[in-house]
Parts: structure tokens; C-alpha cells; sequence
């Protein structure tokens, strides 16, 4: 108690000090400012002078923490840009940069109202409690009654000491309620807004999504590999074993004539039915595998699957881009289906007889760009355009369409490549 | 024939194992690894090996990659490539170097256990066995082409059994053919596509391949 109360004088006290500080160089700071933002030094001196505010103001979050037990928390959002003017922008785009000056501002007045109030309330506290001590050095003999009694004798001043020790409890509650007030409005106006909320919450929730898309991509091929080792294997050695048996049906020693015989060659038509089953199932898998997760894109990578594409089309496909790169799984996935989609579109709907793909990093995007000779007029909001810009999305990409009737029409997805 | 079978999977390497030897040939090797298939034909120099595309240890294309690796030591090396899907870009790496010796097959074909032999044998030969799918996969490129479209639908069946590798004696079988009706298609066929005419199977193929993929 004795502690929390100490704390909050010393606080009390020590914005004063503050207040005056943070008065004059706010005012300095904003003359400056204004004066050099008609000039090319507005930049570094706006830059300048937040950066000295934001030290201040740590300094005062961490004097809020002689109150609250912890300093109060950071509210500026990470980040900058590559120019000063971007610079400029983003720092004067926080609602922290100016409320760090509001406060600077409020604390002139707040800080010596509560200055002055904490050193009168302790003053008088502890010089009525200590009367017995210092009293005799004052002779106050022209004292109005019953002061004079109080201050010019001895037991008046042990008298005096009793409501001074009452009152103090009350002197200290007073105190701690006046840092509490004032840290109040610190904590209001230095404290991470909804801004800094918000922008963490949106950093939150872009990396759990990525971990998502991550994932799925992860499981697709794990499934694909799956299939491949385990149920695809399974109905190849099913088959083998069922082409064993054909074959040992039909070589049955001859002469045996009669319904036996005819039997056995029956049951190794069955047999050859069964496998052949078997093969279509086959191929139904394959098809599955192929609409989930293409194998090639895994073993060769984005472009050797998209030539593959190109080289299933009856379109003449040309495909441009360094071949030996390699992306991250997600977007390589997306990536592909963005191209099979495309070209099957330019095949079908816009009667193209050439297409061009380009694929590529360029800065910090991957880009892929169709291009065909057709006649043009896709709808972007068809059904086949609108899953795959969802497809593109939710990797934070983009995917653009251009088809004018009479075309070319262009498709353009790009997707942030720092995944 | 003596084989030598690179197959990760040791389901299949089993089920491949008993399918040859059920049928009167000897494995003298089933591996499962790209280095151990390198060894093991360093080591039995068998007439073929059958290789699976995906091997250890990054389970990509690391078959064919040793496949193509033995090729390049020893030119008389044969490979039969066995895969779960087919691509035409690796039936074109496979072919690349021109020579025979080489085939490229869906996995599933095994069970036609017949088909699957002959390819075995084509292959261990000295000449080619390309999956139907991948010539599928080459009409579906080329129907474009104005050479194909010039060919009648029995051409088309010669033309796709020629491409799968297969000889004219064998065509001759597989469509219900006499010989020389067969024998006349080829000559219409190759007159069609501008193609010089080619008796040996290997050039034939790789003509009509390259024709197909240009």
C-alpha cells in the first residue's frame, strides 16, 4: 500500500516535469513541421519528429507502468516502405501518431492539476502529522483562536499530529486515485487501438489461411501418393493375379471335350472380364488423381506439367518461362489448374486455334499469363472463371480476365510468392 | 529372358516377380531403388529390365531418370518403363537417344498378360513398346494436323499400332489383317504424311512419333 501510493506521488509529481516537456515540444515539433512541409525537408522532419514522439511517449508508457504495474503496450503497426513519401504515408496513416501528440498535449494540464493537488494534499498531510517537529520554529503569536493554542504549545501540537495521522490513509487513497485517473487517460490514448487491432488481427488470420491452403495442397499430394502406393497398387497385382488364372484356365490339358470344358472356358471369359474391370477402375483413378493433384506437377514441377497440358490440347499451345523453376506446392497447384482451365475454355468456348502461356516470376509475384487468337467474350463471372479466381484468392492472388468480343482473350492470375 | 524389375513397392515387385516367372522367365534381380537397378544390371546384364518410374528416394521420376542413366552407359541396354499414369514428355525423353530397346507402358497393361509379353519381348528385341494412352494422347495433339485427317479409319488403327511399336506381323494379328493389305496401308500411310518409307520397325517408330509430337 505504502509502495503503490509512493508510486503514484512520484508519478503525480514526475508529470509535471513531463507535461511541460511534452507542451513545449509538441508545439515546437508541429511549428517545425508545418513550417518545412512547404519545403522538400517536410518528409525527414515529420519522420524526424515522430520518431522523438515515439520515444517520448515509451518513455511515458513505462512511467504509466510506475502505476499499473506494467508498462502499457506498443500500439504502432509494423511496417514502412521503400520511399519516403511511402514512409511518410504509413506513419501518418497510424492513429497512434497522433494520439501519441494528443497526449503529449493533455499531459501539460492534466499533469500540473495533478501536481499541484498531489504536493498540496501531501504538503499539508504530513506538516500537520509532523506539527510537534517544526511547529516550535514558526512562533505564531497573533494566531487566531484555536490556532493559536494548536501551534504555540506543546500538547496543542501533539493535538494537532491526531487528525493529521487520521487523514492520512485518506491523503493516500487521494493520491492513488489521482495517478489512477491520469493513467487512466494515458492508458486511453497511448494503449494499442482498434487500428493496431485490427491490422494484427488481419496479419493473424492471412497466416492462418495460408497455413490452410498450405496444408491442403500438403494433403492433396500426400492422398495422391496414397492412391498411387496403396489402392492403385493393389488393383494392378488383383489384375495380375486375375491374368494368371485366365491363363491357367485356358491352358487345361485338351481332349477334355463336354460341358467341364466349356465351363472352364466360360469361367476364363469371367475371368478376362473381371481384369478388365478391374483396368477401368484403374482409369477412373488415374482420372480422379489427375483433377486432384496432376503427378507430373510434382515430379517435374508448374512448367513441365503445363506443357503436358499444352501437349494434350488440339490447341497449339506455346509455353514460355525459365522450365527448371519450382514454386511453392499451393501455388503450383492453383497455378495449373488456372492453365488447364484456360486452355480448355480457349478450346472450347472461343474457338482459338493458338494460345501462349507464360509463366514466371517477376518481382515478388508469380505470373501466368494465357493468351489466345479466339474470338473473344468470356464471361469473367462464369462458373469456371469464379471458381478459379476463388482458387487464386485464397492463396492472396489475383486473377484478371480481359476478353472483348472479337478478343484476344487474356487471363492473368499472379500470386504473392513470399508463401 | 533374364529381367531385372525395379519396383519400390514390394506388393508389386512381388506380384511382377511371380506374373515372369509364372510365364517361363527368370528374374535375376528385383530391386528397389535408381542405384540398386544400376547395379544389379552392372551385375546380371539381364535381355530387359522393367522399371518403375517412381522410385526411392524422392519418389518422382527417378526410374526413368536411372533408365535413361543405363542407356546413356550401355547402348544395348533394354528398359521397359512400368507407370501409374503415362506422360508423353517422358515417352519423348525415352526415345530421344533414337535407338530401340525401349518401351513405356501403363501399369494396368500388365494384366493383358499377353500384349504385356509381346512388349516385353519387342522391347528385349531391340525394338519399342509406347503405351496406347500415349499415342492417344499424340492423335488428341495432332487432330488438327492436316496429314491425319487425310487417313481413312483403318489407316488410323495402323497407324496407332505402328506408333505403339508394334511390327507388321503383329498388325497383321491384331487387326485380322492379310499382310499385304497391311503392307499397302503402311505404304498409303507414310504417302499421306510425307514420310520417307521405312522398313526397320525402330525407324518407322520414331518416324511416326516424331511426326505425331512435331
Amino acid at each position: 500500500m505504502v509502495s503503490r501510493t509512493a508510486r503514484a506521488l512520484a508519478y503525480l509529481l514526475s508529470s509535471v516535469v513531463a507535461g511541460v516537456f511534452g507542451f513545449v515540444w509538441s508545439l515546437a515539433a508541429t511549428l517545425v513541421v508545418t513550417l518545412t512541409s512547404l519545403t522538400q525537408l517536410g518528409g525527414p522532419a515529420f519522420l524526424g519528429a515522430s520518431w522523438v514522439t515515439r520515444r517520448f511517449t515509451d518513455l511515458e508508457r513505462r512511467r504509466a507502468g510506475w502505476v499499473l504495474g506494467s508498462p502499457i503496450g506498443s500500439p504502432y503497426v509494423p511496417g514502412g516502405g521503400r520511399t519516403l513519401s511511402e514512409r511518410v504515408r504509413t506513419v501518418a496513416a497510424q492513429p497512434a501518431t497522433w494520439r501519441d501528440l494528443a497526449w503529449l498535449v493533455l499531459l501539460f494540464p492534466l499533469g500540473l492539476a495533478g501536481g499541484v493537488v498531489a504536493i498540496v494534499v501531501t504538503g499539508l498531510d504530513l506538516g500537520v502529522s509532523t506539527a510537534p517537529l517544526w511547529a516550535w520554529a514558526v512562533p505564531n503569536p497573533h494566531a487566531p483562536f484555536p490556532m493559536r493554542f494548536l501551534m504555540t504549545t506543546v500538547p496543542g501540537r501533539f493535538i494537532l499530529t491526531v487528525p493529521g495521522l487520521l487523514l492520512l490513509p485518506v491523503a493516500a487513497w487521494l493520491l492513488r486515485t489521482l495517478g489512477g485517473l491520469q493513467t487512466r487517460a494515458a492508458q486511453g490514448l497511448l494503449a494499442p487501438g482498434v487500428h493496431r487491432h485490427l491490422v494484427d488481427e488481419t496479419a493473424r488470420l492471412a497466416q492462418t489461411r495460408r497455413r490452410v491452403v498450405d496444408a491442403q495442397a500438403t494433403e492433396l499430394q500426400r492422398i495422391e501418393r496414397d492412391l498411387h502406393d496403396g489402392a492403385q497398387a493393389r488393383i494392378v497385382v488383383a489384375g495380375m493375379t486375375l491374368a494368371l488364372v485366365a491363363r491357367k484356365l485356358r491352358s487345361r490339358p485338351p481332349g477334355q471335350d463336354g460341358p467341364a470344358a466349356e465351363d472352364t472356358v466360360r469361367a476364363a471369359e469371367d475371368v478376362d472380364l473381371a481384369r478388365r474391370q478391374l483396368d477401368d477402375a484403374l482409369t477412373e483413378l488415374r482420372r480422379l488423381v489427375r483433377g486432384l493433384h496432376p503427378p507430373i506437377l510434382t515430379d517435374r514441377g508448374l512448367h513441365a506439367a503445363v506443357a503436358a497440358l499444352a501437349g494434350d490440347s488440339p490447341l497449339t499451345v506455346s509455353v514460355q518461362g525459365d522450365a527448371e523453376e519450382r514454386y511453392p506446392a499451393a501455388v503450383e497447384s492453383a497455378a495449373y489448374f488456372v492453365v488447364a482451365e484456360g486452355i480448355a475454355n480457349a478450346a472450347k468456348h472461343a474457338e482459338a486455334a493458338r494460345c501462349t502461356v507464360w509463366l514466371g516470376r517477376s518481382g515478388d509475384a508469380v505470373h501466368i499469363t494465357l493468351t489466345d487468337d479466339g474470338q473473344g467474350g468470356a464471361d469473367p463471372a462464369g462458373s469456371g472463371l469464379d471458381g478459379l479466381r476463388r482458387r487464386v484468392e485464397a492463396l492472396d492472388g489475383l486473377l484478371t480476365i480481359t476478353s472483348p468480343p472479337g478478343g484476344p482473350t487474356v487471363l492473368h492470375a499472379e500470386f504473392p510468392c513470399a508463401l | 529372358m533374364r529381367i531385372v524389375i525395379a519396383e519400390d513397392l514390394l506388393l508389386l515387385r512381388e506380384g511382377m516377380v511371380r506374373l515372369l516367372t509364372d510365364t517361363g522367365h527368370t528374374v535375376v534381380a528385383a530391386v528397389g531403388t535408381g542405384p540398386g537397378l544400376i547395379d544389379a544390371v552392372t551385375e546380371h546384364r539381364p535381355d530387359l529390365s522393367i522399371v518403375d518410374v517412381r522410385l526411392p528416394p524422392g519418389f518422382r521420376d527417378e526410374g526413368l531418370r536411372a533408365a535413361l542413366r543405363l542407356r546413356a552407359a550401355d547402348p544395348d541396354a533394354r528398359v521397359l518403363i512400368l507407370s501409374q499414369y503415362v506422360e508423353r514428355a517422358y515417352a519423348a525423353e525415352l526415345l530421344a537417344d533414337g535407338r530401340g530397346g525401349v518401351g513405356y507402358l501403363l501399369k494396368d497393361r500388365v494384366t493383358a498378360l499377353d500384349d504385356f509379353l509381346d512388349a516385353a519381348e519387342r522391347v528385349a528385341a531391340g525394338g519399342t513398346a509406347m503405351d496406347p494412352e500415349v499415342i492417344r494422347q499424340l492423335f488428341t495433339r495432332s487432330s488438327r494436323n492436316h496429314g491425319i485427317e487425310g487417313l481413312t479409319a483403318r489407316e488410323r488403327e495402323v497407324l496407332d499400332l505402328m506408333a505403339q511399336g508394334l511390327s507388321n506381323s503383329a498388325i497383321c494379328t491384331a487387326l485380322f489383317l492379310a499382310p499385304v493389305s497391311v503392307e499397302k496401308h503402311t505404304t498409303r500411310i507414310f504417302a499421306k504424311l510425307d514420310l520417307p518409307p521405312a522398313d526397320d520397325t525402330n525407324r518407322r517408330v520414331r518416324a511416326v512419333l516424331a511426326y505425331l509430337n512435331q
